[in-house]
């Protein structure tokens, strides 16, 4: 036993020497901070970083996102040790470690990419004047001051809107249920534009949000999606991170529109449709203008009309009949750009009339901020 | 909606939400009684999860049948890596008596990374989701009984489940009877209050604590597989096991120790998670909702060492590395 031990013992330590000197060589070489060496930044020479809460086999936001990074690194042609993903970043002081390691490595734009990574980011690009900082689904850039700090998202809710209106010709008991994360305004926007868009073809139709309290939690979202089967909805839309409301109301015997991947592998019977991003289009455009020197927009916000949002192919199996027809009709309005999806009258759920006839709310470019509970909407009292 | 249907659908919704709790809870009971404080069942849970996904998806793919066969491949699976995971927990502190808390901690976040690292290679395989087919779907699905399932009341209470929900039931009796009824149980037992008495009696201290912690882990694994292939449906969610591991452990406590005290328990606790979605009480918050089980949980703590029932303690060397030496 005792030979065993000092053998085991000499192993690990032979094991942990062996690893210190193979990771070494990847620490060596590495150019400081650019900005303190302004030397001509060109797509052969950029470097780029990102920050990510997950990984992609969240099958979700994370995947989604970098789906868009691999379509940049495509279109711009660049090579594989140009980019650096942080992923798996907590919401926290490791975030702002993150920041300041791809800075260090230097990254002359880093993307970050969770809404809790705002004040990381903030404070971060203080420090590094001459690196790029765009954070999505953030608000403060604006009002930062920070010539380097900027903001994008963008239009979601369209890509919402036209996906509702899936959902809203399939539903026989015109009760949709709708998996929430958090009670904020991106999900609030999300959720309102899905169920005005259901309501333009149906006009019957009734919605209960429910929340999970997380981004990504996927037993949550399975119980949560089954308590609304429970409650007699029979179309599931989503926003949260995972495939579970999809896989739980194919279960169910009912329907799903998803957010942010295709998910008609993961639940065939039952997912219709999804609302999907291609960030790729913004992550150009910001490297473009880095390499070409000019600004970076404060605030970015694209939409629908320019393909930054879309739905995913619809399931020609289940949809309703008509439904493609329909959402091509809403989506050539929309694209056509003389009416948008949160115009009035819209009354919320306690009479107000939120948005007058003739009106149209407007989101801003980036953090959306619609957060009136619209009539047929049900959400828990809290 | 009804009242009574709220809460009949609540209490079926407690009972799926309970059934993974109860397998862990199972687990970790029989391994607490051989006196090892196994911290890492969330770890041992992925680790089954992505072994008894794994084990599905490779059968569909190998002999290009859903159903049964990759059933039994996920069964089998994930019940081995849950094994070889309680067999990693065995070594470290039995044989080479690393401290307990430590070496549970590191088994769960090296469980957990094992998973997801897995999940994402099978990932890559698949070209996109690690989906079994719809028949696999089925066979987890709930089990058909035919009218019984339509009964009113009766049928929601009973009969709408997944087969694994009556397995974890028969786990957690089998375990209650194996823990009080059989001799083998009593040394079991008598390893986890006292090891140095109990090995003066003639009992393999090593070998009951190597099995159990072994079978334990195995059904920490399973557990894990429920929220794979029930939860999930069968397909890799990053994120899958969502912390039921440490519910597991807490519900041990919850339960005094007993399996078949955790089969009421796990009800209670599954109701409790899951009452927020189901139950609206006007004005209250979500976050206090949320809170529901883990206060139980501590009045159960209370309550225990108030009565200082020695039926109800924790093993006396749950924690400790047995040193024959220091007897």
């Amino acid at each position: 036993m005792q030979h065993f031990k000092k053998w085991l013992v000499i192993l690990l330590c032979a094991l942990f020497v062996f690893s210190m000197v193979a990771c070494d060589k990847k620490g060596t070489n590495e150019p400081t901070d650019p900005g303190k060496e302004p030397g001509k930044v060109t797509l052969e020479n950029i470097k780029i970083g990102f920050v990510h809460i997950t990984d992609p086999s969240d099958q979700g936001y994370t995947y989604n996102h970098n789906l868009g990074t691999e379509k940049m690194k495509k279109e711009l042609g660049l090579k594989e040790d140009q980019v650096i993903n942080k992923f798996n970043t907590p919401e926290d002081q490791a975030c702002e470690t993150a920041l300041r390691e791809l800075a260090e490595q230097g990254c002359h734009i880093i993307f970050a990419t969770s809404f809790g990574f705002e004040d990381h980011v903030l404070k971060v690009a203080k420090d590094y004047p001459n690196i790029q900082f765009c954070h999505a689904t953030g608000f403060q850039a604006k009002t930062s001051g920070l010539k380097n700090m900027h903001n994008y998202f963008g239009k979601i809710y369209q890509a919402r809107y036209l996906s509702g209106i899936a959902a809203g010709l399939k539903t026989e008991k015109n009760l949709i249920g709708y998996v929430g994360a958090h009670p904020f305004a991106e999900v609030i926007s999300g959720f309102t534009a899905f169920y005005l868009g259901a309501k333009s073809v149906n006009p019957d139709v009734k919605m209960i949000v429910k929340y999970t309290g997380s981004w990504n939690d996927p037993t949550k979202e399975e119980q949560i999606a089954k308590a609304l089967i429970d409650e007699g909805c029979d179309v599931l839309g989503q926003h949260c991170d995972s495939t579970a409301p999809a896989t739980a109301a194919e279960a169910g015997g009912v329907f799903h529109v998803g957010y942010n991947s295709d998910m008609r592998t993961a639940a065939p019977k039952a997912s219709l449709t999804s609302a999907i991003w291609d960030w790729s289009r913004y992550l150009v455009m910001a490297v473009n203008k880095v390499v070409a020197g000019e600004e970076i927009p404060v605030d970015w916000g694209e939409g629908l009309k320019e393909g930054v949002c879309d739905i995913s192919p619809l399931n020609d199996a289940i949809v309703a009949p008509g439904t493609a027809e329909k959402i091509e009709e809403a989506r050539a309005k929309i694209i056509a750009g003389d009416w948008d999806v949160f115009t009035g009258p819209l009354v919320d759920t306690e009479g107000n009339v939120v948005v007058k006839e003739g009106e149209t709310f407007m989101e801003p470019a980036s953090a959306p901020s619609w957060d009136h509970i619209l009539e047929g909407i049900q959400v828990p009292k809290e | 909606m009804n009242v009574l249907n709220i809460i009949i659908n609540w209490l079926n919704a407690a009972v799926l939400a309970g059934a993974p709790l109860l397998l862990a809870t199972s687990g970790e009971i029989l391994t607490e009684k051989s006196g090892n404080l196994n911290l890492g069942v969330e770890g041992q849970m992925y680790m089954g999860a992505i072994a008894g996904l794994a084990g599905a998806w490779f059968a569909e793919q190998w002999f290009g049948v859903g159903g049964m066969i990759p059933l039994l491949a996920a069964v089998l699976f994930a019940f081995i890596m849950g094994c070889i995971s309680g067999l990693i927990y065995a070594v470290l502190t039995v044989t080479l008596r690393a401290n307990q808390n430590v070496t549970g901690l590191t088994l769960a976040i090296f469980g957990t990374g094992f998973g997801k690292f897995f999940g994402e290679v099978l990932g890559h395989k698949a070209h996109g989701y690690v989906a079994v087919g719809a028949e696999t779907k089925a066979v987890f699905g709930n089990i058909s009984v035919g009218k019984l399932a339509e009964l009113p009341v009766v049928g929601t209470l009973f009969f709408k489940y997944n087969w694994m929900v009556y397995f974890a039931l028969i786990i957690a009796f089998v375990m209650g009877w194996f823990l009080n009824r059989t001799r083998k149980g009593l040394s079991l037992r008598a390893v986890g209050e006292s090891p140095g008495t109990a090995d003066s009696a003639g009992i393999n201290v090593t070998r009951y604590k190597y099995i159990a912690t072994v079978v334990g882990g195995g059904l920490c694994g399973l557990g894990g597989m429920y929220m794979a292939m029930v939860n999930q449906k069968g397909i890799w969610v990053t994120e899958c096991v969502s912390g039921y591991g440490w519910l597991a452990i807490v519900l041990v406590i919850f339960s005094t120790w007993s399996p078949l005290r955790a089969i009421y328990s796990s009800i209670i606790f599954g109701g409790l998670t899951v009452m927020y979605m189901r139950v609206p009480i006007p004005g209250l918050p979500r976050a206090i909702y949320m809170m529901f089980p883990f206060i139980a949980t501590i009045i159960v703590l209370i309550i225990t060492s108030i009565r200082q029932s020695k039926e109800h303690a924790q093993p006396a060397s749950t924690g400790l590395n047995y040193y024959r030496e220091e007897r």
